[in-house]
């Protein structure tokens, strides 16, 4: 009896793992196909011809050295600030005392519910007035930091036990000195997975360089990737599954080495959240 | 007498070097987040003109106050109420699909068949694709002409319908790609979860010889309820948030079907520079979000408490 039951788990997990994989060989396999067999309907489930020449257009396309560079940058440097900065915040929150915490942490929290939304249309104002419209130093300053990366780090910035860093007071210690070469060694587990997870924020974003790029050199992978969806008459469907191809890899490729991390961030954030 | 109260625990000293470590991620939150949010409080209540707002400083506000006119507008404005119960529409359909698919994976992947590790990273892959990208292959696959989801049903000689030209299915099929790429990340909440429930629970069940299913429904769910609550607030954050995906799969279309309040929010801002009723919308969109998160708490301690 038990037997039977534990077989019908089995092939439910199976058929729902197919169903998952189906989009992704989708998208590879389109992507090699050439113009005439991609139109075919019904359509053939493996390329009878492989054509890596939709790979070679949309490279041309998108002006892809100049487009994965403002994606590459972007990211990196609005990570390195978010890592950083929510660092700093958080082991203050965690290990501080200080006038106005308390309010601080409610204003925190509010914001948190907010719809993006509510932001968009001030943000565009308020970056532009700043003289970072169509900069992608606009995309990066104002990012700068996360309230869900200050709530990442202060939590575990509170498993640190306080003797620690008294004892290290006691030695002489400035507080530079400790939050460098005391805090910020324990928390590699901890800054490498909020890395991975804002990594990922920053390269998948679209909506931001929508509204604050103008210049198509400016433009992030994304962004013109989306594009591509108002040029569906004169594109193929396997050129835009080329394309997607190329944004999707990269991040996948680095998600697949820090998995480890990326998970256990998750699932421990959520237990102590 | 304060070193004596601060040696009692009574006042607490101020750490002034605290200052410096917020100081930067303060003065961005207070900036590019706070900020905004206020800026678009007052513009819901102003009848704010593009123009004198191009020429205006960084924190003023040009324009005449008046009052929740924007509102009334917004809320007799047809568009708004479709969007809005397009947007509830989508809800009801993606929260529940994405939470207890997440449920079910979670508790599959939690019995030890063989190969659960590969799979927990295989459900979790698209959540880390991007949203445009996503939106673009269930585009090509749920395409009506030459996708592959027709093509199967055609082999089963069943004529597919065209799923994003049509109202009734387009939100669906945005739906079902959403829960798709976001699926495995509450999967791993809830995994989590399921490893603080002590064994010894289920051990006690099999001994009275539960069935698999008395035991998800006596144990498993009850005690998984506070990340339930979790889990139901950020699906409904996300919900409310729906705009890129709209933007490449639909454009809102077909005839308004598909219209997001935050895509509304878009257009009214970025195309007609109706600034006040944009933000107006965005507020609204905000409060009814705040109604549903509270209800849901209420219902939930009431439950709770037992």
């Amino acid at each position: 009896m038990k037997k039977k039951t534990d077989l019908f788990w089995k092939i439910l997990l199976y058929i729902i793992a197919f169903l998952f994989l189906v989009p992704l060989y989708w998208l590879l396999v389109s992507s090699v196909k050439t113009d005439i067999e991609i139109t075919r309907f019904p359509p053939t489930l493996w390329p009878e011809e492989v054509k890596l020449g939709n790979f070679i257009y949309i490279w041309h396309y998108l002006k892809f050295m100049r487009t994965f560079f403002n994606s590459v940058l972007v990211s990196t440097s609005t990570t390195i600030l978010i890592v950083f900065f929510s660092t700093m915040a958080g082991y203050a929150f965690a290990k501080k005392d200080f006038l106005g915490k308390n309010i601080l942490m409610v204003l925190l929290v509010g914001t948190m519910a907010i719809p993006a939304a509510v932001r968009l249309l001030p943000l565009f104002f308020i970056i532009t007035k700043l003289g970072m419209y169509d900069q992608l130093i606009g995309l990066i300053l104002p990012f700068g930091v996360t309230i869900f990366g200050i709530f990442f780090m202060k939590q575990y910035i509170e498993d640190i036990p306080d003797s620690l860093l008294e004892a290290a007071k006691i030695d002489g210690c400035g507080e530079f000195r400790i939050f460098f070469t005391i805090i910020v060694p324990l928390l590699k587990p901890a800054t490498t997975a909020l890395t991975i997870i804002e990594f990922t924020n920053n390269w998948n974003s679209f909506t931001m360089p929508l509204i604050l790029l103008k210049s198509p050199e400016k433009f992030t992978l994304p962004l013109r990737v989306g594009m591509l969806s108002q040029r569906l008459v004169e594109m193929s469907w396997s050129q835009i599954m080329a394309a997607n191809t190329l944004v999707v890899i990269p991040i996948i490729i680095i998600v697949l080495f820090l998995q480890k991390y990326f998970i256990k961030g998750i699932m421990a954030g959520s237990i102590k959240g | 007498m304060k070193a004596y109260l601060r040696l009692k625990g009574l006042i607490k000293k101020t750490d002034h070097s605290a200052y410096l470590f917020i100081l930067p991620g303060i003065i961005i939150i207070l900036m590019f987040v706070l900020y905004p949010s206020i800026w678009s409080l007052i513009a819901s209540m102003k009848d704010l003109k593009p123009l004198a707002l191009r020429n205006s400083g960084l924190f003023e506000l040009p324009g005449r106050w008046i009052g929740l006119k924007n509102y009334v507008l917004t809320f007799n404005d047809p568009l708004f109420q479709k969007s809005l119960l397009n947007t509830l529409y989508f809800s009801a359909i993606f929260i529940p699909l994405t939470m207890f698919g997440a449920v079910l994976l979670a508790v599959l992947l939690d019995k030890g068949i063989k190969g659960t590790g590969f799979m927990r990273t295989l459900f979790f892959i698209p959540y880390v694709i991007a949203p445009v990208s996503a939106g673009l292959i269930f585009m090509f696959i749920f395409n009506g002409e030459r996708g592959l989801i027709n093509g199967v049903l055609n082999l089963l000689n069943i004529d597919g319908p065209g799923w994003l030209t049509s109202t009734k299915l387009a939100m669906p099929v945005i739906a079902v790609m959403l829960c798709w790429k976001q699926i495995g990340y509450y999967m791993l909440i809830y995994m989590a979860g399921l490893q603080n429930i002590s064994l010894s629970l289920y051990e006690a069940a099999d001994v009275d010889g539960a069935s698999e299913l008395q035991k998800f429904k006596m144990i498993t769910w009850p005690l998984l309820r506070r990340i339930t609550m979790v889990v139901f607030i950020l699906l409904l954050i996300t919900a409310f948030n729906v705009f890129q995906e709209i933007f490449v799969m639909t454009g809102g279309g077909p005839a308004d079907s598909t219209i997001t309040v935050p895509f509304l929010i878009y257009n009214q801002a970025f195309k007609y520079y109706h600034i006040g009723k944009a933000a107006a919308m965005s507020y609204i969109l905000f409060v009814i979000l705040v109604i549903i998160a509270v209800m849901q708490n209420k219902l939930n301690q009431r439950k709770l408490d037992y």
